[in-house]
């Protein structure tokens, strides 16, 4: 077989190549480890039939040429995630990635927290949703300078567009950042922004079986919240059975019962927020 | 559907390594997904045919291979293919397992003339 063009193997797609005919006849040999890294020309017999007679003449094709890559396809997000790290660990930023399905609580929550803990700590948030800029006059409203992404038809952040967000926003040294990412529970799991800490949040309207359904979301979570416990007399949803799934998942995965209505959990939420900051992650 | 912007992320790649390598044509490229990878492999493809257009890949022939998902349990060591995050181990029921294969998402090459 010849190794530059796969001409010969039936084993490999076909590529159609009109300079190239499958059935012609090589008289040209080359071993194994040849490789066409220039290119050029190279000529060859071409062999057939017509008139009754059998005739040869010589054609020119340009090999082909394989370009081993090997080579991440989220490798650009993540380089661009580590520069955002390191801007965050440089300013002893807290950072962290609400993720959830759309209409969970994130910005109650977030709406709440920032009147709960500023002017003690300075509060910055990064809104993504696709459409309009709702959430962040919500956030503004609530004293935190808020910055929208509209990712248009997209369904996620990247780390990309926090890069340029941060150009924007220049988040105060000893802050924390809040980046609630697009309400969507597959998409955001892939595409690390750069954040110290993953927060999750569900709510107890969504069933407890969330976590079998969208396992890579709670695999790569550092923090459940489990919104809307005012709700549980009237929904069926087990806490135990959802907690065990996620568990079965993530074993390290911590969580916080809450209710962003009532103010149930609200504290624990702030000691585990004043733990991330004292933690070697914001220092 | 995260898949559209990972073939935009693609064709991104591809250009600039085309660039690199100084080539005009691609006539094949050969992505890896991996079964545990969170990426779904017919989307993906589907997704790249959809923005290929006027772009260095608008011909070529995209081929995809799949890599299995396997994993190693905590427990007993086993090594096993899994079909989905929540496989426990076959041999002992242990739940989670590491997964050791099948996360894969890369570009592998690019045939060019």
């Amino acid at each position: 077989m010849c190794e530059t063009c796969g001409c010969g193997n039936p084993d490999e797609s076909r590529i159609h190549d009109p300079k190239h005919d499958p059935d012609h006849h090589h008289d040209h040999d080359h071993g194994p480890e040849h490789e066409h890294l220039h290119n050029h020309g190279h000529e060859h017999e071409h062999e057939h039939e017509h008139d009754g007679h059998k005739h040869t003449h010589p054609h020119e094709h340009t090999p082909k040429r394989v370009i081993n890559l090997n080579m991440d396809i989220l490798s650009e997000n993540n380089r661009m995630a580590e520069r955002n790290r390191g801007y965050f660990e440089g300013k002893h930023v807290l950072s962290l990635n609400i993720v959830s399905s759309p209409g969970s609580g994130k910005t109650s929550i977030l709406e709440k927290t920032i009147l709960a803990l500023t002017p003690s700590r300075k509060i910055f948030v990064i809104e993504g949703d696709q459409q309009t800029t709702r959430d962040a006059d919500r956030i503004e409203k609530s004293g935190a300078p808020a910055i929208q992404i509209n990712t248009g038809s997209g369904c996620h952040l990247d780390a990309k567009m926090i890069h340029l967000a941060l150009k924007k926003m220049e988040p105060d040294n000893h802050s924390i950042l809040f980046i609630e990412n697009v309400g969507n529970l597959v998409c955001p799991a892939l595409f690390d922004l750069g954040e110290q800490r993953r927060v999750l949040v569900i709510s107890v309207t969504e069933g407890d079986d969330k976590p079998l359904k969208y396992p890579y979301m709670f695999q790569s979570a550092d923090l459940c919240i489990i919104n809307k416990t005012d709700l549980l007399p009237f929904v069926d949803f087990n806490m135990e059975s959802a907690m065990n799934y996620a568990r079965q998942l993530n074993p390290d995965l911590e969580f916080i019962q809450m209710s962003a209505k009532t103010e149930e959990g609200m504290t624990e939420w702030y000691d585990w927020l004043g733990k991330q900051l004292n933690s070697e992650v914001a220092n | 559907m995260h898949e559209l912007s990972l073939a935009m992320e693609v064709i991104e790649m591809t250009q600039r390594e085309a660039g690199k390598n100084g080539v005009s044509t691609i006539l094949e490229i050969q992505v890896e997904v991996g079964d545990l990878s969170g990426i779904e492999a017919d989307v993906f493809q589907s997704a790249l045919e959809m923005v290929v257009k006027d772009t260095l890949l608008e011909n070529s022939l995209v081929r995809i291979i799949r890599s299995p998902g396997k994993g190693k349990c905590s427990a007993c060591n086993l090594e096993f293919e899994m079909k989905n995050l929540f496989d426990s181990c076959p041999q002992c029921g242990c739940l989670p397992s590491q997964i050791i294969g099948g996360q894969e998402f890369r570009v592998l090459s690019l045939v060019a003339e």
